[in-house]
């Protein structure tokens, strides 16, 4: 398990303010490539000094990619991870790039044993470079791949077992993915390795035409509360952090929802 | 499937989302739709932002000719979606859609 954290948010340029006077932030969470590698922005400086800890999040490093691992990238977010001290780093099971072209969001990777060990040979790598713990994230999808021969729980804990990483649950993911896809996630909680959990991602979406978008910019509905409810019986989660990326609302609304997490983490 | 075999399905599914590529074997192309639409989504929100005044000029066209663009020129590995924007400005210049002198370049340069 890792290190206890606390209620965090998800750090962003345009909300800098609003995270600094929020009462009760206990850690904050930044986009690793959004960052200098040679300096802060001010508002991460403050945040710092205050002795919060900040914890980089990377979305381009393509862990389960098949092409070699882009260590330029991995190199970048080692150095964010020095730059705040900061306990461990994260990154998706998922890939971003591949055949020469960038998807710009995260792909997910076919659930078969090949694809096992591109990912396990990846974050091998990365491992190495970094230095540090590093937890794997469960993505949402809006497509599945055929042919699977691992459940998603069964290749989440294979994964981090095999590269000794932490697991970051995003339960707003799982919620997509069993609205989309018709997964089961409490399936899934069962079947992934809790004793490994770093922290939790809890945010917003919208459904259209049918379909769920986890946007980080709406609302985070009840069904997403209830999944980390179903979690929190399970394990005491060290940290549960909100991430709000886009449509941002009024200081109140935001501190609302780290109110409503913060009463099903305690209850 | 070999880690080249891993790569090549990969390589695949992208070009079907980006790239107007036929869905792979075994997707379900109702979901590969949906992918693509909520990709060149986020594609169109970013370099809106970046370059508010281009969608702005644009107007209701804007979509259109977003989505006609970003098909002609998905997004190559390593760029950067600053260069999107400039590229789609460019691109949107070139076919008339836009007037050249309210291009920032030029008020810069002048």
């Amino acid at each position: 398990m890792g290190e206890h954290l606390g209620v965090g948010i998800g750090w962003r340029s345009e909300i800098d303010l609003t995270v600094e006077r929020m009462q009760g932030v206990d850690f904050v969470e930044v986009v690793a490539e959004n960052i200098h590698r040679d300096h802060l922005p001010e508002s991460l400086r403050v945040l710092r000094a205050r002795g919060l800890p900040v914890l980089p999040h990377a979305v381009s490093l393509s862990l389960g990619g098949a092409e070699p691992l882009d260590t330029d990238r991995v190199e970048h977010l080692a150095a964010v991870a020095d730059l705040l001290d900061a306990p461990l780093v994260s990154d998706h099971v998922c890939f971003v790039r591949a055949g020469g072209l960038d998807s710009g969001h995260l792909m997910p990777v076919p659930r078969t044993r090949d694809a096992l060990e591109v990912l396990v040979a990846n974050v091998t790598q990365a491992r190495s470079i970094l230095g540090r713990p590093l937890a794997l994230e469960n993505i949402a999808a809006l497509l599945e791949w055929p042919n699977a021969e691992l459940t998603e729980a069964r290749f989440l804990r294979e994964l981090v077992e095999r590269t000794d990483c932490l697991l970051l649950v995003d339960v707003a993911n799982m919620w997509a993915n069993a609205k989309n896809l018709g997964a089961d996630p409490v399936e899934l909680l069962d079947g992934i390795p809790l004793e490994r959990l770093a922290y939790v991602h809890v945010a917003g979406g919208v459904e259209v035409d049918g379909v769920y978008h986890d946007t980080h910019a709406h609302a985070v509905p009840q069904g997403v509360l209830d999944l980390l409810g179903e979690l929190c019986s399970r394990v005491r989660p060290p940290g549960v952090l909100l991430e709000r990326d886009d449509r941002y609302p009024s200081d109140a609304v935001l501190a609302d929802e780290l109110a409503a997490i913060r009463a099903v983490v305690a209850a | 499937m070999s880690r080249e075999e891993v790569a090549a399905a990969q390589g695949e599914l992208l070009r079907s989302l980006l790239a107007g590529g036929s869905p792979p074997a075994g997707f379900d192309p109702g979901a590969i739709r949906v992918e693509a639409a909520a990709l060149l989504g986020k594609r169109r929100r970013i370099v809106r932002e970046i370059d508010p005044g281009t969608a702005e000029e644009l107007g209701d066209r804007f979509a259109e000719l977003f989505a006609e663009y970003a098909l002609a020129n998905p997004r190559r590995d390593g760029s950067r979606f600053r260069e999107d924007a400039v590229a789609f400005a460019a691109w949107a210049t070139e076919r008339g859609h836009l007037r050249r002198a309210r291009r920032r370049w030029w008020r810069r340069s002048g």
